[in-house]
């Protein structure tokens, strides 16, 4: 009996090579980036949204360029990324630390889950008054919010990992007398890194929001409290330039997570010698 | 039996945990946290009446009407852009730009564009909300089996009729999991452009309650946030479980192979 | 004697007007990146009014494409398919096609009579008369016990007969099917034979058959179009003249079909090694007895 899956694949039978791509995505990617730009320079220069309030894109992108000559742009730059980073590595930790316990047990599992479930969905930013009040506009602020965010972000895939690991395989380890720290390496582990990976760049984007927000709202320092400077200060190009580097600084983010990601199970196929669903 | 059982272990680490938290502030409340029975009667005391009206229907309010208008222009550029490749590779690095934006970073945009108004906060939820669902709705679209427009195509099923009949229920799963994204990107914004630029809402109220010090009823603020996260996480969920029953049933059976 | 009309290479044509399709000098050119590859060059042959021919060829030789251009699915670099007299040039209505992965060409999101039903509710068939469509092709095919499962609730053959219940349905001239037994295993795939033997039989619908099965093409067939290696020709085309009462037993132990099944075979070992026909016969083949 045969039961066909319907994981979408190349077509049926014919050998059917890409035709030729007249242009190259490349291109039109290109062409969609100048279009864009195009309209930002037109709608203010036309009159049809106020220049003090959308200044067209030429005006910006020189801010922009100015910025990346000012060392104080770059002091935010690094205290954004250094919360970030923090935020994620202890999240990161945390959950890996408390999945991988709570995963191998279906008691605590069990027993977790309906916390899980109402914790889960409760967003981060309503912690702000508190991290306010507890830490004031330190980097703390943001670092209390990233962690609690990214932390379930990372727990959910650590869960789902280690939920996917082959029963009989983890039976056979331990009737040859594996130590758990050992079963945890040569069994869990291999099977959870993708869903690992897949929280963590899910986590790293995560991090970018919260780390902005807290800086936004609360003044903690970094891109987000030069963001909020700027717009208070009337300095609306440069306001618009600060949230433009915030973008690419996201953009940035999300490319090399996924190249880290690539890599890291790239290595993980080669030696396990499985094929990663 | 059974049911009890699953009752116990729903009920097992929460109750441990309030009990916990009653035991720590038996010594009477810290600045920094109240005891349960504070919690609970600030809780009653400062959302049940008026501010119920004032406050948080209102947010709630807005936040549908956010989340609603991201789904449905989500989805309908998503089907646009999609379904031609073109379209695709067009569109795509300003997209992504848009959707690696920290959503936050729009508000003081926004605030110049379009004022500080309910529109202004409803735009703010809609202009980050709509990125998870528009971009899972390209890649749903993208993502489609060969075999399956084949099969509409030689049966003539085109136009309208094929995205209602074959597109949209196809890439429905890849849709629903941009909209769960969509409901939380969707709250967070609510309740960051109340507190940034408000003079009424749920932010709004609790950060007032944060600067003048007032710690139980802000506590009580986060647990109403909570309840809404929750409740709408447990709404989502349910909508989820009927709409895709085919696609859980599908899944269970390939795994079961 | 059955002989070609025209004289030229290619299978048996018939004379202007009685062929329901018609296949002129299809020609496909893929180009692609790495030049162009000439899958099929030159194919003619005719399918008659409720004639069962099989399509039968070496992997590689070019049958689903075939099967694509005639079913509107591809465009032809040069050549044409004419359904009854007008030229295809995209999916005909009067045309249904039956593919091999019945898993991905069903709608997993709607139940067995609801997948059945749709192609009948596009073309804007009334309620009533769509019911009865329905109800009678999945009793054709004898799964009226399942109309409301899901597809992937059954077996591989099941899922199959519910595609072939979908194209009966919809009332086709033509039913063209590509290689629809080919994932499914032999006991299965015996019985959805004698099913579409049935099922043609009653309806009166032409059908065109592309296997690489051998056997089977004989078994089906009233006549097996037999395809040279790519880029495509007819390399024969071949009458059947078995009992017009097919068994799986009976038949496949008469000599004649190991006679048939032999020619059929060596002609396929022919077109591997490439031999090119000169020009493709349309045999009758005499009983050596």
């Amino acid at each position: 009996m045969s039961t066909v899956t319907t994981k979408p694949a190349r077509g049926i039978g014919i050998r059917r090579k890409t035709t030729k791509a007249k242009v190259p995505n490349a291109v039109w990617g290109l062409i969609g980036i100048v279009v864009f730009l195009g309209i930002w320079e037109l709608l203010p220069a036309l009159g049809i949204v106020k220049p003090e309030y959308l200044p067209p894109a030429s005006e910006v992108l020189v801010a922009l360029a100015k910025d990346f000559t000012l060392t104080a742009f770059w002091l935010a730059v690094g205290e954004t990324m250094l919360a970030w980073f923090i935020g994620l590595l202890v999240a990161v930790l945390l959950a890996l630390v408390l999945g991988l316990v709570i995963g191998m047990s279906s008691f605590l599992r069990r027993a977790t889950n309906s916390t899980i479930e109402f914790l889960r969905p409760i967003p981060s930013v309503a912690l702000i008054p508190l991290a306010v009040l507890l830490f004031g506009t330190k980097i703390e602020s943001s670092l209390m919010l990233i962690i609690y965010a990214c932390f379930w972000q990372v727990l959910i895939q650590v869960l789902y990992g280690v939920a996917d690991v082959d029963n009989v395989a983890m039976q056979t380890a331990r009737s040859y007398g594996f130590s758990p720290f050992q079963r945890i390496r040569d069994v869990i582990f291999p099977t959870m890194l993708p869903y690992l990976m897949t929280g963590i760049r899910l986590g790293a984007a995560v991090a970018l929001i919260l780390a902005i927000t807290a800086e936004l709202i609360i003044g903690s320092p970094g891109l987000g409290k030069e963001i909020q400077l700027a717009q208070s200060g009337g300095a609306i190009a440069g306001m618009y330039a600060l949230i433009v580097a915030t973008g690419l600084l996201g953009v940035l983010i999300n490319v090399g997570m996924r190249l880290v990601e690539k890599r890291i199970l790239s290595w993980h196929v080669s030696v396990r010698g499985e094929i990663i669903a | 039996m059974k049911t009890l059982t699953s009752l116990l272990y729903i009920l097992a680490l929460p109750v441990l945990l309030i009990l916990w938290w009653i035991l720590a502030t038996a010594g009477g409340a810290s600045f920094f946290v109240p005891t349960p029975a504070d919690l609970v009667k600030t809780f009653i005391d400062t959302w049940i009446g008026e501010r119920m009206f004032t406050d948080v229907l209102p947010s709630i309010r807005r936040l549908l009407i956010g989340v609603v208008g991201a789904i449905i222009l989500g989805v309908l550029l998503g089907l646009l852009v999609g379904l031609n490749r073109t379209a695709r590779a067009i569109t795509e690095p300003v997209f992504e730009f848009f959707r690696a934006l920290p959503p936050p970073v729009l508000i003081p945009v926004l605030m110049l564009l379009v004022g500080i108004n309910d529109g202004m906060k409803v735009a703010v939820i809609i202009s980050g909300a709509i990125w998870p669902v528009l971009l899972n709705t390209i890649e749903g679209v993208r993502a489609i089996d060969p075999v399956q427009n084949e099969t509409s195509r030689s049966y003539g099923i085109s136009g309208f009729a094929r995205i209602r009949y074959q597109i949209l229920p196809s890439a429905m799963p890849t849709i629903m999991a941009g909209i769960r994204q969509c409901l939380s990107v969707g709250l967070i914004l609510m309740v960051i452009s109340e507190m940034f630029a408000s003079s009424s809402g749920l932010g709004f109220a609790i950060v007032q309650f944060q600067r003048s010090f007032a710690v139980p009823e802000m506590w009580s603020g986060i647990v109403v946030l909570g309840l809404i996260g929750v409740i709408m996480s447990f709404i989502f969920q349910w909508i989820e479980r009927r709409v895709l029953r085919w696609y859980n049933g599908l899944k269970e059976v390939e795994n079961a192979v | 004697m059955l002989s070609n009309s025209n004289g030229t290479t290619g299978g048996r044509t018939l004379p202007e007007g009685e062929a329901l399709l018609s296949v002129r000098g299809l020609k496909k050119v893929y180009h692609t990146d790495g030049g162009d590859i000439e899958a099929v060059r030159d194919l003619t042959f005719d399918l008659g009014r409720g004639e069962l021919v099989c399509l039968v060829g070496p992997s590689g030789s070019g049958k689903t494409t075939l099967l694509k251009c005639i079913a509107g699915l591809l465009g032809a670099t040069s050549g044409e398919v004419l359904l009854d007299g007008e030229k295809v040039t995209g999916p005909p209505k009067k045309m249904a096609v039956v593919f091999q992965e019945y898993g991905r060409s069903l709608f997993p999101w709607l139940r067995v009579a609801d997948n059945v039903e749709l192609p009948l509710k596009n073309a804007g068939v009334p309620k009533a008369e769509r019911k009865k469509l329905v109800e009678e092709a999945l009793d054709a095919v004898g799964l009226s016990h399942v109309p409301r499962s899901y597809p992937w609730q059954l077996s591989g053959g099941m899922q199959q007969r519910v595609a072939i219940a979908r194209a009966v349905a919809y009332e086709p001239e033509v039913l063209l099917m590509d290689e629809p037994f080919a994932a499914v295993d032999a006991q299965t795939r015996a019985d959805l034979e004698d099913l579409i033997r049935n099922v043609w039989k009653k309806l009166g619908v032409t059908v065109l058959f592309v296997t690489h099965d051998i056997d089977e093409s004989i078994y089906l067939g009233e006549r097996v179009i037999i395809l040279s290696s790519s880029p495509t020709v007819v390399q024969e085309d071949i009458v059947i003249d078995l009992p017009a009462e097919r068994d799986q037993l009976e038949t496949r132990s008469l000599p004649r079909f190991t006679e048939l099944r032999h020619h059929v075979y060596a002609e396929i070992q022919k077109a591997k090694q490439g031999h090119r026909p000169e020009e493709a016969k349309t045999t009758f083949l005499t009983n050596p007895k």
